[in-house]
């Protein structure tokens, strides 16, 4: 093994045990702070775009004003609305 | 003996990783490493996002390993040491980790749908609520056991001061974090440091005076006795009974409080206790052979008996015991709830889900060799009942880390304070997820017909109270049983899902279906003996006429627990079999409209 593969294979495990690490203490609150975080963009979605589902919160003017700003999260805000949920998915 | 186990084990894990478990994730399943996942075909940044290996590798072994893989074996041993350490070997090696990779894969290859969703596409619309159901029952079992076995721990004088200054340490990780936006290092120092202050603190003199005050404060002034319990296994203390009920506030607390402002900080700061805990064993099992300063040869017989009186015959029992770090059910819900939408490349689902279960499999021998090595010159077990366990199994992990941490240089009052709080919070973190769950699950079941389930409050006191029953009236050891039963009938479930998913795939099924099947003959058999000969026929039909109506009633709701789970097992078999053979037959069995 070469001092430069030496190096490398350090690096890797010294990597891989961060992130063992991580993933043992810190990764499940990451999770939960995404998961808040999707619930406050649900609701900021279903405030100003409201009209979508019949739901007219805000006046269309400012909707059309946000409509840009929201595009890119409405593909994934429906396919998470959509997808079918059950009980199993509360611990996840 | 101590290092040898633990070197025999890791010696069959590397063996079966390398040479069983790669062969069936290249030649069975052929796990693509190009083909896209959930987590990058569905990324939504919140449930479905890829993560690298290794960081899933910790988060699953985190999510997996709790009390089972402690405390299973602790009470197996009085089996004899050789058929507990056989029965972690050879399950982890034949169906553990093929339950936990394979549920994973399944999820995977299924859109990442959950064990519900899966066993409506895969069975029928029963099977999906018969499994919900029993979910519901399974996871009351694991609040009952978990909390059975913790109360009387919390309840010992060194205990408790700890105990309260890990949460509020952890509630100000939370401000620190969420609030004060500190940084994760100053915020993890500070608050794992006020944390082994206060379990330091726990073991002064002072402390203990004041936990001994408020453990006198009711019940008989000579024995703490608050009442006898009505299954007539022992007597309940006042301090037992209160601090289960402060346990108890806990889990409430965890859920229905925000999770950022009390369960999650509260299980990052103790982690950090568990992990150290873990690691500190390890390496001073390896010291302590060398020097000799602790006991490492094993004082239980490698076999000591095929039928233990108050456990009953080795088979069943023993597999159900000892849950997991062989094999469990619960592992199927992480694998499929959490690990399978994070998975980056299929091929990373052997090392995550595959390996954690190896991992877990290590810590469960690690649990054989203290209670083997000093469990009974720590009067742990006594040799002249049959090696009977007769002390708390919670207790004798805790005097084990301390021994071998001791040689460490950590001073043993310390170690066994630690050791102690290391138990408690590990049960609480899972107890806090699944109280969590049960409220959910009893706001979905019964919110509409009954609207005051839909309050978070109502839901969890609900399940704090059904939890508390089962504490104060159940024998520990019975619960563990009807716990370790439904867990590992989960897990038979599991593989019989998987293999109606393979035998549609047109894949070899027996790898799964065999393990599988043991599983159900075994659960079943075990769910049977306790609730049919030990509460129908022993403590029901020939209880004799001294035996009080709390006694019948008792048995009564242990057979009730035990039978139910048998019939919806025997149902969801029936079931489930249907779909593997119609699979088997090239006839699809997906419910109208998939």
């Amino acid at each position: 093994m070469t001092e430069e593969e030496k190096r490398s294979f350090l690096e890797k495990a010294r990597q891989a045990i961060g992130d063992f690490i991580y993933g043992m203490a810190s990764h499940e609150s990451t999770r939960q702070a995404l998961k808040t975080r999707g619930s406050m963009e649900h609701l900021f979605i279903l405030i100003t775009m409201g009209d979508l589902l019949g739901v007219p919160i805000l006046p269309p003017y400012y909707s059309l004003r946000l409509l840009p700003y929201v595009v890119p999260q409405i593909a994934t805000w429906k396919r998470r609305m959509l997808r079918e949920k059950d009980l199993a998915d509360a611990l996840a | 003996m101590a290092l040898g186990s633990l070197v025999f084990t890791i010696l069959v894990v590397i063996i079966g990783y390398r040479y069983y478990a790669k062969r069936v994730d290249r030649d069975i399943i052929q796990a693509d490493p190009k083909r896209a996942t959930p987590a990058t075909m569905y990324n939504d940044g919140v449930d479905f996002m890829p993560a690298s290996g290794s960081v899933l590798f910790g988060y699953q072994f985190k999510s997996i390993a709790a009390l089972g893989p402690i405390v299973g074996p602790i009470t197996a041993i009085q089996f004899g040491w050789l058929p507990s350490i056989a029965w972690l070997v050879i399950g982890v090696f034949f169906i553990g980790w093929v339950q936990d990779y394979a549920s994973a894969m399944l999820a995977m290859r299924n859109d990442g749908m959950t064990m519900g969703g899966l066993s409506y596409k895969l069975i029928s619309p029963r099977a999906r609520s018969l499994l919900l159901s029993f979910m519901y029952i399974y996871l009351l079992l694991i609040m009952g056991a978990f909390g059975a076995l913790i109360a009387p721990l919390l309840a010992k004088p060194i205990v408790p001061v700890g105990f309260l200054i890990l949460i509020l340490s952890g509630i100000l990780a939370g401000q620190m974090t969420y609030r004060w936006k500190q940084d994760l290092l100053l915020t993890t120092v500070v608050t794992v440091g006020i944390a082994l202050f206060g379990i330091w603190l726990g073991t002064t003199q002072g402390s203990q005076n004041i936990v001994n005050a408020i453990n006198g404060l009711a019940g008989d002034p000579e024995t703490g006795v608050l009442f006898s319990r009505p299954l007539g296994y022992g007597d309940m203390t006042w301090a037992n009974f209160f601090w289960a009920i402060v346990m108890l506030a806990f889990c409430y607390l965890g859920s229905v409080l925000p999770i950022w402002r009390f369960a999650q900080p509260v299980n990052y700061t103790s982690f950090w206790f568990v992990f150290l805990g873990i690691v500190g064993s390890m390496v001073g099992v390896v010291v302590a052979t060398f020097t000799g300063a602790v006991n490492t040869s094993f004082e239980i017989p490698a076999y000591v008996t095929a039928f233990q009186p108050h456990l009953g015959p080795i088979w069943p029992l023993l597999f159900v015991t000892i849950s997991c770090g062989a094999i469990s059910g619960w592992h199927s819900l992480v694998s499929t709830s959490g690990t399978a939408r994070q998975l980056e490349k299929e091929t990373d689902a052997l090392p995550v889900g595959g390996g954690a279960m190896y991992t877990e499999a290590v810590l469960g021998v690690l649990s054989v060799v203290f209670a083997a090595t000093i469990g009974v010159a720590a009067g742990k077990y006594d040799p002249a009942q049959g090696y009977k366990l007769v002390a708390g199994a919670g207790g004798v992990f805790a005097v084990g880390m301390a021994k071998f941490m001791s040689v460490l240089g950590i001073p043993e009052s310390l170690g066994g304070a630690i050791g102690m709080v290391f138990l408690v919070v590990m049960a609480l973190t899972v107890m806090q997820l699944v109280l969590r769950f049960m409220r959910v699950a009893s706001a979905e079941l019964l919110g509409d017909k009954v609207p005051a389930f839909k309050s978070p409050h109502v839901g969890s006191l609900v399940a704090v109270l059904l939890t508390l029953f089962l504490i104060t009236f159940g024998f520990w050891q019975w619960i563990w049983a009807l716990f370790g039963g439904s867990n590992q009938l989960f897990a038979g479930m599991s593989l019989l899902l998987i293999s109606i998913w393979l035998a549609r795939e047109n894949k070899p099924t027996n790898w799964s279906f065999v393990p599988g099947m043991f599983m159900y003959i075994t659960t079943v058999a075990a769910l049977l003996y306790v609730s049919v000969y030990n509460a129908i026929w022993k403590g029901i039909i020939n209880a004799g006429p001294e035996a009080g109506v709390g006694f019948i009633l008792g048995n009564l709701i242990t057979a009730a627990f035990g039978l139910y789970m048998v019939v919806a097992a025997i149902v969801l078999f029936m079931d489930g079999v249907k779909a593997f053979n119609q699979a088997k037959g090239g006839v699809a069995t997906a419910p109208a409209g998939d």
